[in-house]
């Protein structure tokens, strides 16, 4: 029977070809425990300028039961090098395993590198190494990169440094965190009209766990400005990615603090000629949770009213600011473009100066709607 | 229509989402893409549209068979030899593209023949079975494959790192003078009605193909456009998209499952992928494996009960491919998409005058059939 | 040839004639001749519709209208006819130079057993009997059109069971039963003895892996089957039944589906479904990330693999398939123990084993999980042919990943599903998504 005959020689080929490739493709088998995980890789600027980059990186030492020693251990391996590939290269050299980036969620830049200029080779190795994910946060560390990736705070679990529950809304859900990942690093490098911000990682004085309120704008070729917790928290406003937000109000004798659960930030950046307004408007909705006097609630309006010029007032103060100094980590610039068709947009230089001189009109809109469980 | 008609135009557009499709198309985000797809999309579908109808005319008859009819053999040879290489280096060109994916992101370590081996020899044997199991086959994977690949577009565009000012900016070149390059890959993506050449065996039954349906294929056609184009643009800034290799790798690695056992997208998205770009080589191949049963009469060639025809073309099939995935290099694999993409354009462009032609003469020649 | 004749060529084919008994019956002007076997006849039968009434009727012709009327009445046509009537059970009557066989067929196989490979908690606990008459009795009384159709077949050389063919003319496919009557027609087996025999004897290629034909114990999947338009070869003395065409979809239902409401019913399907899959991926999904692809995993999951993993002597697939060796030598011994024992036996592999080997650190904690749950997960699958099949095919995807990683696991489960769709159960396709279809509306035809 044709049949017979031909599905039998089918079956033999194959089965002399899966042996064949079993046998060439035994050599790429590598086990789990041959290899090393990169928790989070810190750059650092190093004292050598033959050797400008230190390359630190955390890795994970697995036990075999995570119940029975929950204390976190990590090893570190410390390099100089001229190029990152380089040192990475060897430093894989001095190991017996294998390094795996696939896992590593962070990337801490030292505070030195920030101001040379080095920013773009350094995305540039980062973009095109594949196994470095794309969505790792990045972040500046202070005062280098070395103390924050080698520093383990109380109570870190195993499995799960506590750094990362920083970034992402994964534990905190900070109002002053700022998230930045890399794709989002390299995109707003590239792109005129908007400016890199990335959260500063500090650890706090007696050296117990992280502190990380601040920010840093790194505009392309000028030097870095940084942020303070309350500007950081204006520019998360801005940005539409603050979830809950306090935010005090002190004006006509009363001091009180309000909960801001909903914030709905709108702007338009428009033209005329040279002549640009960025028009900004934002609605929020919250309630009072803490007050210094008693308050009425029939007073809310009062209080509404009080609260929108006390917003309105820090956020112009801000973009003032940062109109001043030439930041725009906002994306006004983009905004702009996004609606001017290609053969009128400003070109990066003609954009600066516009910026510098642009209007800015806010318009806050709140809505308290309770004073809290007493008045 | 039958639903299996719109499983071939989705999977060609859908797989060519990792092919060298986007990446044509961005390189060009500054000079002419944004209006080459809008181009593109019209004129894919009057493609498609021209092809239905035709195919539609003669229910369960394919291409090589109408050929026979009404034309001569210098005519009908070279022309369906020339389509038989075309689909199968369409198919090469996934398998590359796919190759060099899962060597760069997947398993590092194995070497490129052998993966590249293992993707022909999986994919070369299910060419050779019935149009009826291929379509079946397509059917499963595909509907298996669907819901995740809804997801992964439904999570990009749900992302909040997804800048629309991006995409707007991206938007306003559309004032461009369509770039010719760009308007061809796009062109591509409609290209699947074209493997109604030997898929019509299958649907014996007159269908019904109007405005809606028209309609439908021209909305799934921009709306697949759409994302291909302008979901990267969104994540990764328009300045320098080109950069990226894979723009969409690049994209599917930008988003996080936060509370899914595999934490990157990425990794569903190649093997998720990793089933479109089997289909689109099955349907390719499997075009040109019967194209080239047709020319050669392969079923013809047996030594005892082996057929060694068959035997010939898949060494052949694995061999060239082989060879073209070793030689080429990820630049030049983009350049000769380039040509191929236009190249094919230009040809299926023509196809429809050959069509008004051949209708001519089948109705001729039904027409001797019923006097005699 | 008389009657007369005809008795004594029958006497001569036995050589033993201990067996074979010869009566003559005569007294006044009645006369007969009798001829059965003891063993095989039910004697009380005999003793009270022949013998009683021979001498209670008055003349030869009452008495023989008399036999012509019993149910169990048959006419004699030929020679080796009567001997095959004389082996199954009747009795051969010669009178007035007429043979008759009339059937007295003792069965003590003939009660219905409960179900114990398909057992369900819903639904009928009886499944069919080793007795072929009793179980076309069965269908046919649960199963009430004119069109049932039942074919005898006698087939098998030697012991020459009686084969029937259950189809419902009106909805069976033409093209599967046309080509279950040639290949039943080509059978040259010597001796039959099960009905899922039949699997392999009509199925042409040598090496095949999943089935072609779907074997139940359950009347109610007997007749849900009919009325599907499958064709049902039932053999006598075998307490199963072969149904073709079979398809994936029907080694995947119970027939439990219909009798919970839709919602419960469509859960236990998913279930069912995620079952099979889990069990054929997760042994690679295993291997593939330990050993290949450690990164596609969320970050803590791939930890603890590690961790587990360590101090384990052998690369992640020998640990899988010795795991899963294990795990199919014990599957197989609960099959062979008495009942009594094979729990023992049980406890003993899956309870004590397990905890032993990840105490000797030869195999890590999720490696065990994993095995538990592809184990479990198998019995899921509700025909036992298919679970066999699964078995086979896991073994080769643990095969692809081991080469390939995740990305060999994701072809090879490409391949399988190919090689599913190409197969075909007697014209059907065997793997389809929509396989039956009301009507022949279908837009599509097949080439």
């Amino acid at each position: 029977m044709p049949t017979k005959q031909k599905g039998k020689t089918r079956f033999f080929v194959l089965i002399a070809l899966s042996f064949l490739l079993f046998l060439s493709g035994c050599g790429e088998f590598k086990d789990i425990d041959k290899m090393v995980f990169v928790s989070m890789i810190g750059i650092d600027k190093s004292d050598n300028p033959k050797k400008p980059y230190k390359i630190i990186l955390k890795l994970y030492v697995p036990t075999s039961s995570f119940r029975q020693n929950p204390t976190p251990q990590y090893s570190y391996l410390i390099k100089d090098g001229e190029t990152l590939a380089e040192t990475i290269a060897i430093l894989e050299a001095h190991l017996d395993k294998e390094l795996d980036f696939g896992h590593s969620k962070l990337i801490v830049l030292g505070e030195k590198m920030m101001e040379d200029e080095k920013n773009k080779e350094i995305l540039d190795f980062l973009i095109r190494r594949p196994d470095i994910q794309m969505i790792s946060y990045v972040a500046m560390g202070r005062p280098n990169a070395e103390e924050i990736v080698k520093f383990v705070p109380n109570g870190e679990t195993s499995l799960q440094p506590t750094l990362f529950n920083y970034f992402g809304n994964t534990g905190a859900e900070s109002s002053f965190i700022i998230t930045t990942h890399l794709f989002d690093f390299r995109r707003t490098m590239n792109e005129y009209g908007i400016d890199p911000i990335l959260p500063i990682v500090e650890i706090n004085e007696p050296g117990s766990h992280f502190i990380i309120d601040k920010s840093i704008i790194l505009a392309k070729d000028r030097i870095p400005y940084e942020l303070d917790a309350e500007k950081t928290l204006f520019v998360k406003i801005l940005a539409d990615s603050a979830k809950s937000v306090f935010f005090t109000v002190e004006r006509e004798g009363e001091h009180f603090v309000t909960r801001l659960d909903n914030i709905k930030p709108k702007y338009r950046v428009e033209r005329d000629g040279n002549q640009v307004t960025i028009r900004i408007k934002i609605k929020l909705t919250g309630i009072i949770t803490e007050s210094r006097n008693t308050l009425d609630n029939r007073k809310l309006p009062e209080y509404n009213r009080m609260l929108e010029q006390e917003m309105k007032e820090k956020l112009n103060a801000l973009i003032d600011e940062m109109k001043m100094k030439g930041y725009d980590p906002f994306g006004f610039g983009l905004r702009l473009q996004s609606h001017t068709l290609p053969k009128d947009r400003m070109t990066d230089q003609e954009w600066r100066t516009a910026f510098k001189n642009a209007k800015v009109e806010v318009v806050v809109k709140s809505n308290l709607k309770s004073t809290g469980s007493i008045q | 229509m039958s639903r299996f008609y719109y499983y071939l135009i989705l999977i060609n557009m859908i797989a060519n989402i990792i092919s060298a499709v986007p990446t044509i198309l961005l390189r060009y985000s500054e000079d002419g893409s944004v209006s080459a797809l809008i181009l593109g999309v019209f004129l894919g579908t009057v493609i498609v549209v021209f092809f239905t109808k035709f195919f539609n005319a003669f229910p369960g008859i394919t291409f090589p068979e109408m050929l026979v009819q009404t034309t001569k053999k210098w005519f009908y040879y070279p022309l369906l030899f020339l389509m038989a290489i075309m689909w199968f280096l369409a198919g090469v060109s996934t398998l590359i593209t796919y190759t060099f994916l899962l060597i760069r992101f997947f398993t590092p370590d194995i070497p490129l023949t052998l993966m590249g081996l293992t993707l022909v020899l999986s994919v070369i044997f299910g060419c050779f079975m019935k149009t009826d199991r291929v379509l079946y086959t397509i059917e499963i994977v595909f509907l298996i494959n669907f819901p995740i690949i809804v997801f992964i577009i439904f999570k990009a565009y749900t992302s909040k790192d997804l800048n629309w000012d991006f995409i707007k900016e991206a938007m306003l070149h559309v004032v461009e003078m369509p770039n010719v390059n760009a308007v061809a890959a796009c062109i591509f993506l409609s290209l699947g009605v074209v493997n109604l050449v030997i898929f019509n065996r299958f649907f014996t039954h007159k269908q019904h193909f109007g405005l809606k349906q028209i309609i439908v294929i021209a909305f799934i056609a921009s709306a697949t456009i759409f994302t291909t184009y302008f979901v990267p643009i969104g994540f990764h800034g328009i300045k320098e998209i080109d950069e990226l290799v894979y723009p969409w790798i690049a994209t599917s690695d930008s988003m996080r499952m936060r509370f899914f056992l595999i934490e990157r997208l990425i990794y569903v998205f190649l093997l998720l992928y990793l089933g479109m770009a089997f289909l689109s080589i099955l349907i390719h191949w499997h075009v040109s494996v019967e194209l080239f049963k047709f020319i050669f009469k392969l079923e013809k060639w047996k030594y005892k009960d082996l057929n060694i025809g068959y035997g010939i073309l898949i060494l052949l099939f694995a061999a060239s491919s082989l060879f073209i995935i070793l030689t080429l290099s990820e630049y030049q694999l983009f350049r000769y998409s380039v040509y191929f993409f236009n190249l094919t354009a230009v040809i299926f462009f023509l196809m429809p005058f050959l069509f008004l032609w051949i209708r001519r003469r089948m109705k001729g020649a039904d027409k001797t059939k019923g006097e005699n | 040839m008389t009657s007369q004749e005809t008795l004594s060529w029958v006497i001569s084919q036995f050589n033993d004639t201990s067996e074979v008994i010869q009566k003559h019956l005569n007294y006044g002007n009645k006369q007969a001749t009798l001829l059965f076997i003891k063993t095989l006849i039910d004697q009380e039968l005999y003793q009270k519709y022949i013998i009683n009434p021979f001498f209670e009727l008055p003349s030869q012709e009452q008495y023989h209208l008399y036999l012509t009327m019993l149910p169990q009445f048959q006419e004699v046509p030929s020679k080796e006819k009567a001997l095959q009537f004389l082996l199954e059970g009747n009795v051969l009557v010669a009178i007035q130079e007429k043979l008759y066989s009339i059937d007295f067929k003792l069965s003590k196989n003939s009660d219905v057993n409960s179900t114990s490979v398909e057992t369900t908690i819903h639904g009928s606990e009886l499944a069919l009997s080793d007795n072929l008459m009793t179980n076309i009795n069965i269908i046919r009384s649960s199963y009430h059109q004119p069109s049932l159709t039942i074919e005898y077949y006698l087939k098998g050389e030697v012991n020459r069971p009686k084969v029937a063919l259950v189809y419902d003319q009106k909805k069976v496919r033409k093209k599967a039963l046309q080509m279950i009557k040639e290949k039943l027609d080509r059978i040259d087996k010597q001796v039959i003895t099960e009905a899922y025999e039949f699997n392999n004897f009509l199925n042409d290629k040598r090496f095949s892996l999943f089935p072609q034909m779907i074997l139940t114990e359950r009347p109610d999947r007997v007749v849900y089957n009919l009325a599907g338009g499958k064709v049902v070869l039932l053999v006598d003395g075998s307490p199963q039944c072969m149904m073709a065409p079979a398809v994936f979809f029907d080694f995947l239902t119970t027939m439990e589906d219909d009798y919970h409401t839709l919602l419960i019913s469509y859960y236990l399907k998913l279930l069912r479904y995620l079952g099979i899959f889990l069990c054929i991926l997760l042994p690679g999904i295993y291997i593939g990330a330990a050993s290949f692809s450690p990164e596609v995993f969320r970050t803590e999951l791939m930890l603890t693999i590690a961790g587990s993993r360590m101090g384990v002597p052998f690369t992640s697939f020998v640990e899988v398939l010795f795991m899963l060796f294990f795990m199919e030598l014990l599957l197989e011994a609960s099959i062979r123990l008495p009942k009594a024992i094979s729990a023992t036996a049980a406890t003993v592999g899956g309870l004590i084993l397990g905890t032993a080997v990840t105490e000797a650190a030869l195999a890590s904690n999720i490696m065990v999980i994993i095995i538990s749950a592809v184990a479990i997960s198998t019995f899921v699958i509700p025909v036992n042919e298919m679970a066999f099949a699964i078995r086979i095919v896991r073994f080769l995807l643990i095969l692809t990943t081991s080469i390939f990683g995740l990305a060999g696991l994701t072809l090879g489960l490409l391949c399988i599903i190919m090689y599913l769709v190409n197969l075909s159960s007697f014209g059907e396709p065997f793997l389809r998504l929509y396989n039956y279809r009301k009507g022949d509306k279908n837009s599509e035809g097949q080439a």
